[in-house]
């Protein structure tokens, strides 16, 4: 087994392969993780992604065409819980720059930033326009992308595993992954998939009295509200288990939350805020 | 040489002319002009059948549900030390 561990993407990467000569393939995904930041943060002002934002309306390229295609293909699934029209309602949030800066010195807005903004993706042309007043953040998507993406390099050399700051594929045989809960660690084997793990718990800030966190609803264009903590939750690819993750702890209601897992056959563990841990999506 | 003869000749003439007229047909003197056709029929029918295939793939896409397409990954609660762990990204 090889491991290789690195900072991208404003979080921590693993990547495992069982395999005893993989230093090319290793370089490969994480060369890739460098690659894809370079292109869609958006605290980067030369990045595809911030040109875009700028401009409201421009041809790109296929990596940025695909996520926004997958972004608005998951926002007509979650109807309107996932968005990625949350770029405005980030800033006035505050998380207005990368991570490790908003915590020190974050500044609220008055009013939170509207959402579900208008998009039109042109695939014939590769283009995108963007409704005026609205930005592309793909904070809730690009780490799973990604790491989906790594793990295709990875596992040209057998059995893989990409964990992107929580946002985890695998491949080619069962893996053991630890999952946090108020009663201790919960080990879940996964056999080829994918799973993500979406919440408050991390990311977050006070600012005043206000406690501010890097969710938002865009129903309220604000940082979630509603009892859950954390939802962690299993799918095919960890770019399906990152969208679902984000949808379902986006229900205020711990309950409903776990009926939708259950609807879609999706093990999924729930912690609430009060420390309650719920299992659904056949978990037992 | 009696008209019997002559008829003969006339006649194994006649055999030979066919034979060399079948041998020049079935040698295709136009094989050319013939070849490019079909060629071009060939290159088209291809093209066609690939885009048939990728309507096909797309029908799929759209109609067949998604948990079809790919099984649903097996995961369990076990008990085993964790390689790596989960959290909110």
């Amino acid at each position: 087994m090889v491991h290789r561990a690195f900072r991208a993407m404003g979080t921590d990467v693993e990547l495992f392969l069982d395999s005893t000569d993989a230093t090319t393939l290793l370089a490969e995904a994480e060369d890739e993780f460098h690659r894809v930041e370079s292109l869609l943060s958006r605290f980067r002002p030369a990045s595809e992604l911030s040109r875009l934002n700028r401009t409201r309306a421009m041809q790109v390229g296929p990596e940025l065409l695909e996520l926004a295609q997958l972004s608005l293909e998951a926002r007509d699934q979650s109807g309107g819980r996932f968005d990625p029209t949350v770029y405005d309602a980030l800033v006035a949030a505050g998380y207005d720059r990368s991570f490790e800066l908003v915590a020190a010195t974050a500044v609220v807005a008055a009013e939170p930033a509207r959402c579900s903004g208008h998009v039109t993706v042109d695939v014939a042309s590769s283009t995108i326009v963007l409704e005026s007043g609205f930005r592309l953040d793909f904070g809730g998507i690009a780490k799973g992308w990604t790491a989906d993406r790594a793990l295709a390099l990875l596992e040209r050399g057998g059995p893989a595993l990409v964990n992107a700051g929580g946002d985890i594929a695998s491949a080619g045989r069962a893996w053991p992954i630890g999952v946090e809960t108020p009663d201790g660690e919960i080990t879940l084997e996964l056999d080829g998939g994918a799973l993500a793990t979406s919440g408050r718990d991390r990311r977050r800030w006070r600012q005043g009295d206000a406690s501010q966190h890097h969710v938002i609803d865009p129903s309220t264009g604000k940082p979630a509200e509603g009892e859950l903590l954390r939802v962690t939750t299993v799918a095919r690819t960890a770019t399906e288990a990152e969208v679902l993750a984000k949808s379902l702890f986006l229900r205020a209601d711990a309950a409903a939350a776990a009926v939708e897992a259950d609807e879609r056959c999706a093990p999924t563990i729930l912690v609430t805020r009060d420390g309650r841990t719920l299992l659904a999506g056949g978990l037992a | 040489m009696t008209r019997h003869i002559v008829r003969l000749y006339i006649a194994s003439a006649s055999v030979l002319g066919l034979f060399l007229a079948w041998a020049g047909i079935a040698a295709h003197p136009w094989p050319q002009t013939q070849s490019s056709a079909a060629g071009a029929q060939a290159q088209a029918l291809a093209q066609y059948q690939q885009r048939l295939q990728l309507d096909a793939a797309l029908v799929r896409k759209l109609t067949v549900p998604e948990s079809v397409q790919a099984p649903t990954p097996r995961v369990r609660i076990v008990t085993l030390p964790p390689l790596t762990t989960t959290r909110t990204s």
